[in-house]
């Protein structure tokens, strides 16, 4: 259902017929102002179309070559993040892992070997450890005893300094 | 309509032009910038009033159109598609100046006001001084007359009487109802008339 604006405009420009154009103008209450009115609108028509139409541009190989280069830099702008996006998505995940695995090497190396020099150094204490029961403060109260490992970790050496006297479990018989 | 190609011509060229832009030749969408420009120009010259602003507004509506080329599927013809990209640009800058209330929109208007009819500066043999300045005033007339209307009522009697495009064609550019167009076009009309009756009686 059409308001009556719209016929109205739709009256103005042509654009009814038939039956809709024979009931709208029948609906008008006063059909010569209508008229009037519609060449009224036709004028000013006519008249916006001469006074407004054909405004040309200045300097069109200006405009031209500026929106060109626009377009150009909107497509070096376009790539500049993708290219730079691209780097620290994919960079940092490829670091961690070598970073990682360089790690986790570094630490199976060092565990090796830290491992395998601990045995001598537990026998070595459980020794002094033997040998602190056996001297007695009472007897020889600046009794120092120092241990001394050989390369091969095989061979312990004990010296004793300050010792009184032997623990009798341990004099020579 | 007053394209610079015929329409059959304008009709087959214009497909193959808009393919070819949409798998990136910036020439041809040099061409079709050159079908349109001065229409588009003029269009949103009459929509703003100031040539600086219609000559910047038309680079952003170009620069649109080229980006977003791709998303063209012909539904429609290509001059209503990219004279809908033209008046969303153009209404939503109306619209920003209009919340901003920055300066005088008739920037022309008031250098008009400067210049001395006499003037050599810009010699014409078509019109003497005195015609040039009828001419001048009837044209701020109009745009003060314009610059009553709203955006979306100065698109649609824009056009629909200068360049003389169908309801349906308007209605795809400015994304509205025919009945919106007809309504809007009816308030536009009306408020020209009262507003230019004297001018368009008398010239």
């Amino acid at each position: 259902m059409k308001t009556f604006e719209e016929k109205w405009t739709a009256w103005l420009d042509g654009e009814l017929s038939g039956d809709e154009l024979a009931e709208f103008e029948a609906s008008l209450p006063d059909k010569t102002a209508a008229e009037a009115e519609k060449r009224d609108a036709h004028k000013l028509g006519a008249f916006l179309k001469e006074q407004l139409q054909g405004r040309a541009m200045g300097n069109e190989e200006f405009f031209h070559h500026q929106l060109r280069e626009r377009i150009a830099g909107d497509a070096r702008a376009a790539l500049v993040p993708e290219r730079a996006g691209a780097k620290p998505a994919l960079w940092p995940i490829g670091r961690l892992v070598w970073v990682g695995a360089t790690s986790l090497a570094i630490f199976c190396v060092c565990t090796f070997f830290v491992m395998r020099e601990k045995g001598p150094a537990d026998q070595s204490q459980y020794l002094t450890q033997i040998l602190n029961a056996r001297v007695d403060p009472a007897v020889s109260p600046n009794a120092t005893i120092s241990m001394f490992e050989s390369g091969e970790g095989k061979v312990t050496v004990l010296w004793v300094d300050g010792l009184q006297s032997l623990p009798s479990e341990y004099a020579t018989k | 309509m007053h394209t610079e190609a015929t329409p059959a011509q304008a009709d087959v060229s214009e497909l193959d032009l808009v393919k070819q832009c949409q798998a990136g030749d910036t020439e041809a969408f040099d061409q079709l910038m050159g079908r349109y420009r001065t229409r588009v120009f003029g269009m949103i010259y009459n929509m703003v009033h100031n040539e600086q602003d219609a000559w910047d507004l038309a680079q952003e509506s170009f620069l649109k159109a080229w980006k977003s080329i791709g998303r063209f599927r012909g539904q429609s013809s290509f001059y209503t598609w990219i004279y809908r990209i033209v008046t969303n640009v153009t209404i939503d800058w109306l619209r920003k100046k209009q919340v901003k209330g920055s300066g005088a929109e008739f920037d022309d208007a008031i250098q008009l006001k400067d210049i001395d009819p006499a003037s050599r500066t810009v010699p014409k043999a078509d019109a003497l001084p005195h015609q040039r300045m009828e001419q001048r005033e009837i044209r701020t007339r109009i745009d003060d007359a314009i610059a009553q209307l709203s955006p979306e009522h100065r698109a649609v009697i824009l056009m629909k009487e200068i360049e003389d495009m169908q309801y349906h064609e308007i209605a795809e550019a400015l994304g509205c109802s025919i009945g919106t167009v007809m309504s809007r076009l009816f308030y536009a009309r009306k408020k020209l008339q009262n507003l230019l009756r004297d001018l368009y009686e008398n010239v």
